[in-house]
């Protein structure tokens, strides 16, 4: 048996129906019963060194961060901030639905979550006011997929681990990409409601947009007191706990909407890119800050539903670390067995332009991100792909940027993407009619995907600043 | 989230959603034992990041053992998703196969789970035996009880693979054929 064969039996037990990690892991053993050469026990080993890493504590604890800010009290503040900026505008709660959801990104690292969780609330405020369910879904499937672009993301760790790059990096380079992304739908919201002339939702307010914009000048001041705090000599610790303390103060006083959850990101953001933490304890920081808010500061967990959020955080954990303990036998025995090699070979001789690859990469990976999962799909195609990049001197982070934006917008694409499942069950629409009210939205999307895959500066330049 | 009759706007242009009641009935044993590793596991890295930077003086044992910790959450907590039948999958073509075929196939998905997770838990047993005996990095401690926590985790997967496996035989459909039908404990 060859390594191609054992490639071969992955897809044939993938396509049963076993869970892919299954798939992966059965696969690698059924290869290495049968070749004789490697002692089986390999196999767990290998899938317990796949998951013996400091960096993939990350995963769990920003999932963790994620589902705790998830809850009913939080989100309203968050939608009422968002409904105060950018509500009065002409199609308001479209635009309400994309701003929102970009702060969600900055909690969360997940696409699928938050179209599950969020989208039943902003499919039903839309529809309340008068939107059609064709136009909710549509915006809120495609602003779903900025969740793991917008850093903090779930895809990214998984895939600076598989490529061996630096997971900060990966972080910083999906910030612009992210903002692009919600300007793009932003506009494709403006030009809905100038088609077809929605009006305003909630009538203007100087006084909210006011309060609303302090709210973001706020959490801008928070990095750069800590910053001062920090160069006056104190230790970095208390440099945070002070800063953070005067903001509870000020929090008292003025009640802000969102910016203890607009402060999750801008933290994490600025612990890593100036090197005070590893993106590990910064989601270990962010689960710490969220559990303080949710306990003790808005009171919006009971122990009971601290429960529920852990054992959801659990769940999901392990089943996307079991895909990468699977992976890592998977992926080692692709290697070793010259797997990748050939296939490198293979690509390399149709054409060896960098920009050809990244287009074929690109439909390679549209196509595979509508039937598997992303973090299932990383794992599986960073052996195959990256060494490719590497080859043809193709940015790793750059690919990991184009890689992850590729599978979200699989998330939304006919036939398969899941997202699309959860939606028509969400909104009660046929699959039929939720496929074509998503259509539209891919223009943006696509637009955005062009623009970081053949001008990489977009996604590079802030990395490089910092790195 | 929310009551479905109600308004999520209210009437004052504000968001005013509820959250929707918990249920903790549906947790099985070994997610209460999950549970109990992943505060643990949270304890310890709290700690970790506290000593770093509050203290300023890092405690040296604590990243081994929560990568120790992650493993035993992951593997024991695998089986959650084991139990529930809702590991990540891919059920494409079951929307293109007449019913009969997709019976055969389930079946042999179900047979392929047990016999995978039935024979990884023996593999656990003989990592183990050869080097479970090798010490911790840091810690002394043999490395054989992190092999151990995974070897309880394949064994829980394995019984909770035999008992799907067993409701699918009975019931005469898997989740495979029937997407929309929510599989039950």
């Amino acid at each position: 048996m060859t390594g191609g064969g054992m490639m071969g039996a992955f897809v044939a037990l993938m396509a049963t129906g076993l869970p892919v990690a299954m798939a992966m892991a059965g696969a690698a053993l059924i290869y290495v019963v049968v070749s004789g050469n490697i002692p089986d026990f390999v196999v767990v080993h290998r899938m317990y060194g796949g998951v013996d890493s400091f960096p993939l504590l990350a995963v769990p604890f920003f999932i963790w961060a994620g589902n705790l800010m998830n809850s009913a009290g939080i989100t309203n503040r968050i939608y009422n901030f968002a409904l105060a900026l950018v509500g009065w505008l002409k199609g308001g709660l479209g635009h309400v639905n994309v701003v929102g959801s970009m702060i969600f990104a900055g909690m969360s690292g997940t696409a699928i979550a938050d179209a599950a969780g969020l989208g039943t609330i902003e499919i039903k405020a839309m529809t309340d006011h008068g939107y059609s369910k064709e136009f909710s879904v549509g915006v809120t499937a495609a602003s779903a997929t900025v969740g793991p672009i917008i850093p903090p993301s779930l895809p990214f760790v998984i895939y600076g681990m598989m490529a061996s790059v630096s997971i900060g990096q990966l972080f910083l380079a999906g910030v612009i990409p992210g903002i692009i992304m919600g300007v793009t739908m932003m506009l494709t919201v403006a030009y809905f409601a100038y088609t077809r002339n929605f009006g305003r939702d909630v009538p203007f307010s100087a006084r909210k947009l006011f309060k609303a914009s302090f709210e973001i000048v706020m959490v801008a001041c928070v990095p750069g007191t800590i910053w001062l705090l920090w160069t006056m000599g104190l230790p970095g610790g208390w440099a945070t706990i002070i800063a953070l303390g005067l903001l509870l103060v000020l929090d008292k006083l003025f009640n802000f909407a969102a910016v203890m959850a607009l402060l999750t990101p801008v933290l994490l953001i600025g612990g890593m890119t100036f090197g005070v933490f590893t993106p590990t304890e910064g989601a270990i920081a962010a689960s710490i800050w969220a559990l303080f808010l949710g306990l003790f500061w808005y009171r919006t967990l009971d122990w009971r539903r601290l429960i529920k959020v852990t054992m959801d955080t659990m769940e999901t954990t392990a089943t996307v670390l079991f895909i990468v303990a699977a992976a890592s036998i998977f992926g080692w025995l692709l290697t070793v067995t010259r797997v990748t090699d050939a296939v490198a070979e293979w690509v390399l001789a149709f054409s060896s332009n960098p920009n050809v690859f990244l287009l074929l990469a690109n439909m390679l990976l549209l196509f595979v991100g509508c039937f598997l999962e992303p973090t299932a799909a990383i794992t599986l195609l960073v052996p195959i792909l990256a060494p490719i990049c590497v080859r043809l001197h193709i940015d790793l982070v750059h690919f990991g940027l184009v890689m992850v934006l590729n599978l979200m917008i699989g998330l939304l694409h006919p036939p398969m993407g899941t997202v699309l499942f959860v939606l028509s069950r969400v909104a009660k629409l046929s699959f039929e009619r939720t496929t074509i009210a998503i259509l539209p939205w891919l223009i943006p999307l696509f637009i955005t995907l062009g623009l970081c895959t053949y001008v990489p500066s977009i996604v590079l330049w802030l990395p490089r600043q910092f790195f | 989230m929310g009551d479905a009759n109600e308004h999520v706007i209210g009437e004052g242009g504000q968001f005013h959603v509820t959250d929707e009641a918990v249920d903790l009935s549906i947790y099985g044993w070994e997610d209460w034992a999950t549970f109990v590793l992943f505060w643990m596991l949270a304890a310890i890295v709290f700690y970790q990041v506290f000593t770093r930077y509050v203290m300023d003086d890092p405690a040296g044992w604590t990243e081994e053992i929560a990568r120790y910790f992650l493993v035993a959450v992951v593997f024991i907590g695998a089986a959650m998703s084991v139990r529930k039948n809702n590991h990540i999958q891919v059920d494409y073509f079951y929307r293109l196969i007449p019913a009969k075929p997709a019976r055969v196939m389930s079946v042999l998905v179900d047979i392929f789970r047990c016999v995978f997770l039935g024979y990884s838990s023996w593999l656990c047993w003989l990592l183990i035996l050869r080097i479970g005996s090798s010490r911790m990095a840091i810690v002394d401690l043999p490395v054989g009880w992190v092999f151990g926590a995974m070897l309880v985790g394949f064994v829980v997967m394995f019984l909770r693979s035999l008992q799907v496996a067993w409701r699918h035989w009975k019931q005469g459909y898997s989740v495979l054929e029937r997407p929309d039908v929510e599989g039950s404990m």
